[in-house]
């Protein structure tokens, strides 16, 4: 049986020793209260192993120095990143300073000095790792594979090895940068993180810090309807990244984690096409889905965040079709969305060679710089000289048989390297200096045969490196 | 909240739903539960293997929830179920009340095969769901039986499908489609296999190849260059030949041939079996029966002369002379079919050039070279060959291929 682990690893204690600083609470009869967390947030990276935490507890303070101890055994914090702000009364009171014991690595003290008694809201904020979050994404095509039901997930884990009930979670979608992993740093000491590091992380923890609190409210300012209903997860644009604030608060055991719905899209209507683009899908002919992330496609909400889409279609048998799955990048509103079905069996994509041939074979004399063609000045009774340049012909037949009961889109990219003259009337374009592009439809139950010469200039003959297109009719 | 650990231990995939569940806390801070679990079964079950790297399981309950939030409970043990491949969808509503169902959350509970939905039911009352996932395990393949006619111009192919359940999981009573074919409705057992006739196809017209290629199927006899011929039936995946309906996927083929005369079912004989490959709507599944020893082809080089067109660049002119013999009762048409590179190296070595060649006009095939079937490196052409006469003396019948190989060096 799965056990709730409630055993708490974060632990703030008030010392109580009147007029106490450092010597006083380190003798061996101590007297401390526990205040409990009152509010907790977490801010989760999925680019690095990392997440904010902002907890607030009411304390009570009484005027003069107030020791106050922090320790977070056996869990993943950063003990750089610690830091402490006093939510009201922040005018009366002050840390004194911070002190890390050398003998217990995951422990500090603040002394705080108080000009009044009475009770003020504290903030503690720590970097911790072990929570993650990641995004998925389940697609069901119709059965006409016109339209899409796309959805997006986000799954939260804790492995952090503390448990944050009721916590307001939001995720960050972006890419951030970190010059050292938190990891890490929470297994060393104090002491031994480097003042420059410290520093620098320290300024963007800061950055980070302010602005996941600027927008603290999003998640709590939310009521629970009466009727059941899928937490709302909203998002925002932030500099460069953006964020997932789920409605309400979450508790995720240490161990667990859980999967919510991002957002939804209804009938997101798509277009297949078929491409044969060696570098990127293999020698294989693929098809895909094509959409784009933007409203006119019932998306564009949010950025697609890094994921995996498992793909299904209705099979129109009540049930479904299991197509693939695949990883997909990050997807900004307005770009297009790709999903590689893999090779289609109804579809016979096949290349044949069907001549082959040479001409304008050079020849260099032997020991001279003279050059000379065969077939021109070039002839039997000079026996000493040898092959340098000649142009290799190669005709080309692409055949597509489509067996589907569609009509097909499809594409054809071929990369070729060398001094190449791609001669055709399939009206190809260059996609770049060595790789042409060239598309057709094929008829369902039709087979087309698309026909090209290749012309290699090799050795001496090659006298560029890109290809070159020209219209003419292939014999 | 989870189920109790008893049901954790056994083989079998499970749904639980929570309808009360009372939370308390003892004295160890950590949680007891205590709670009613009601165990809806399968009301339908479907396996979809029309994906060939993947099996796809969808099973259909009902499922009693109350009005609020419920924990719908999935759990397995030793099944290869792919947690992240789970879709739970909410049909309907079982009974005739409408409540709306919706999925809020699932979560997934530290090392144990199983997740949590937290559903929300605007009433009380029983939704009919959908959970499909991928199931490893339960494998499928294709095999197909083709028994020939006496006369060796038809077949009746038997299409069949055997799925492996090594998936741990009793599927009792269950859907079963290949992406074509039938629609089964079976039950399979833990660790059975079921083969299921998926298709039989009555007359199917098939050709009976011969072909020699010294480069693919080499010499019988090297020291007399006498080639390997291997008889091959080819069946087209056509609605003309009676096939058509679907891409044939790729299996072992066993053929079998009827005997002669009134018995011919039970003097049917095994003819020889082959891996039958993927073929397409409107491809050709070739399939090697056996070496036909009855039709000797000796392949001699009779002329290999180099001339050179200058420098270090020459021409080649070769002759491939074949002198062939039809010991059979009966006519045949032999393929004849040349790897250009093979012949190169065979008479000046490989150089890891395109071969440049060309026909020349003597060569003796009639009606020249098969235009489909031949390409830049292959070269393939037919020889009809007369039935051997009444005591047996078959003619022997000589073919010319006349080639240059151009520009080599």
């Amino acid at each position: 049986m799965a056990q709730l682990n409630k055993s708490l690893r974060i632990v703030f204690v008030l010392v109580v020793a009147i007029g106490a600083s450092l010597p006083a609470w380190a003798s061996n009869i101590d007297l401390s209260t526990v205040p409990k967390r009152d509010s907790v947030q977490l801010t989760i990276y999925n680019s690095e192993d990392i997440t904010l935490v902002r907890e607030t507890r009411v304390v009570t303070f009484k005027k003069g120095i107030n020791p106050l101890e922090f320790s977070w055994a056996n869990t993943l914090i950063d003990p750089s990143s610690v830091d402490l702000k006093f939510v009201t009364s922040a005018d009366k009171l002050e840390v004194e300073d911070t002190t890390f014991p050398h003998d217990k690595s995951q422990m500090l003290y603040w002394n705080v000095k108080s000009n009044f008694d009475g009770e003020a809201t504290i903030q503690i904020s720590y970097f911790t790792s072990g929570i993650t979050w990641s995004a998925d994404y389940t697609a069901i095509a119709n059965t006409n594979e016109t339209k899409l039901d796309l959805d997006g997930f986000v799954r939260v884990t804790n492995n952090s090895g503390e448990e944050y009930e009721n916590a307001h979670v939001r995720l960050v979608v972006g890419t951030i940068n970190l010059v050292e992993k938190i990891a890490e740093l929470a297994k060393i000491p104090i002491g031994e993180v480097k003042q420059l590091n410290k520093e620098e992380l320290g300024e963007f923890r800061r950055m980070a810090g302010r602005q996941a609190m600027d927008r603290v409210a999003i998640g709590g300012a939310m009521s629970p309807t009466s009727a059941p209903s899928e937490k709302e997860i909203f998002k925002e644009g932030l500099s460069e990244y953006f964020i997932y604030a789920i409605e309400g608060t979450e508790t995720i055991p240490n161990g667990w984690s859980k999967r919510m719905r991002s957002f939804k899209g209804d009938g997101v209507p798509i277009k297949i096409q078929y491409r044969y683009r060696p570098q990127e899908y293999g020698d294989q002919l693929v098809r895909l889905y094509l959409t784009t992330n933007n409203k006119e496609s019932e998306l564009g909400t949010t950025p697609l965040p890094d994921g995996v889409v498992r793909v299904f279609r209705d099979n129109g048998r009540d049930g479904l079709s299991y197509l693939t799955q695949q990883s997909i990048k990050y997807v900004p509103i307005g770009e297009r969305i790709e999903l590689n079905l893999g090779s289609d069996p109804n579809v016979v994509f096949e290349l044949t060679k069907q001549r082959a041939s040479r001409d304008h074979v050079w020849m260099q004399v032997h020991g001279t710089n003279t050059f000379k063609e065969v077939g021109g000045d070039a002839d039997v009774s000079e026996p000493n000289m040898s092959v340098v340049g000649w142009d290799d012909h190669g005709i080309y037949r692409q055949e597509i048989r489509n067996d589907t009961a569609k009509l097909i889109d499809v594409e054809i990219r071929r990369t070729f390297g060398g001094h190449v003259v791609f001669r055709s009337e399939l009206n190809p374009k260059l996609h770049d200096y060595q790789t042409v592009e060239f598309t057709t439809q094929v008829a369902p139950g039709a087979r087309k045969n698309l026909r090209y010469e290749l012309v290699q200039h090799q050795g001496h003959n090659a006298k560029q490196n890109n290809v070159t297109l020209e219209t003419a009719a292939v014999k | 909240m989870r189920c109790a650990p008893t049901f954790r231990a056994r083989p079998f995939v499970y749904l639980l739903t929570a309808v009360i569940a009372l939370l308390a806390i003892d004295a160890n801070s950590t949680w007891a539960r205590v709670k009613l679990i009601t165990l809806p079964v399968r009301e339908r079950v479907e396996i979809q293997l029309d994906n060939p790297n993947a099996t796809l399981v969808e099973e259909e309950r009902v499922v009693p929830l109350v009005k609020g939030e419920n924990q719908v409970d999935f759990s397995w043990a030793n099944t290869q179920i792919d947690p992240n491949t789970i879709v739970f969808r909410v049909v309907g509503p079982a009974g005739n009340a409408a409540i709306d169902v919706k999925v809020l959350s699932v979560s997934y509970p530290p090392n144990e095969s199983a997740l949590v939905w937290a559903v929300g039911a605007s009433d009380s009352g029983s939704a009919r769901v959908r959970i499909s996932y991928l199931l490893g395990n339960l494998t499928k393949s294709f095999n197909y039986r083709a028994v020939a006619s006496h006369d060796e111009k038809t077949l009746v192919l038997s299409e069949y499908m055997r799925l492996a359940n090594l998936a741990n999981e009793d599927f009792s009573h269950t859907g079963l489609w290949a992406g074509f074919g039938p629609h089964f409705h079976k039950p399979i057992g833990l660790n059975e296999t079921k083969e299921l006739l998926v298709e039989k196809y009555q007359s199917v017209p098939i050709e009976k190849t011969y072909t020699c290629n010294p480069a693919e199927f080499d010499y019988i006899d090297r020291a007399q260059n006498k080639l390997r011929v291997p008889m091959h039936y080819v069946l087209k995946n056509d609605a003309a030949h009676q096939l058509g309906k679907a891409a044939l996927p790729y299996g072992k083929v066993r053929i079998f041939i009827e005997g002669a005369g009134e018995n011919a079912l039970s003097s049917t004989a095994f003819l020889g079996e082959d891996w039958g490959k993927f073929t397409p709507k409107d491809g050709e599944m070739r399939l090697y029966v056996g070496v036909a020893q009855d039709i000797v082809v000796k392949r001699t080089i009779e002329k290999n002369q180099s001339k050179r067109v200058a420098g270090n660049l020459f021409n080649y002119d070769v002759v491939v002379k074949y002198e062939i013999e039809n010991f059979k009762r009966e006519p045949v048409t032999l393929d004849i079919a040349e790897n250009l590179r093979h012949i190169r190296s065979e008479i000046r070595g490989e150089t890891g050039r395109e071969v440049d060649w060309e026909l020349k006009g003597d060569t003796t095939f009639e009606g020249g070279p098969d235009a489909e079937r031949s390409n830049a490196e292959k070269i393939v052409f037919h020889a009809k060959l007369p039935a051997a006469d009444a005591h047996g003396k078959a003619q022997k019948i000589t073919h010319k291929l006349h080639l240059t190989i151009k520009n080599e060096w």
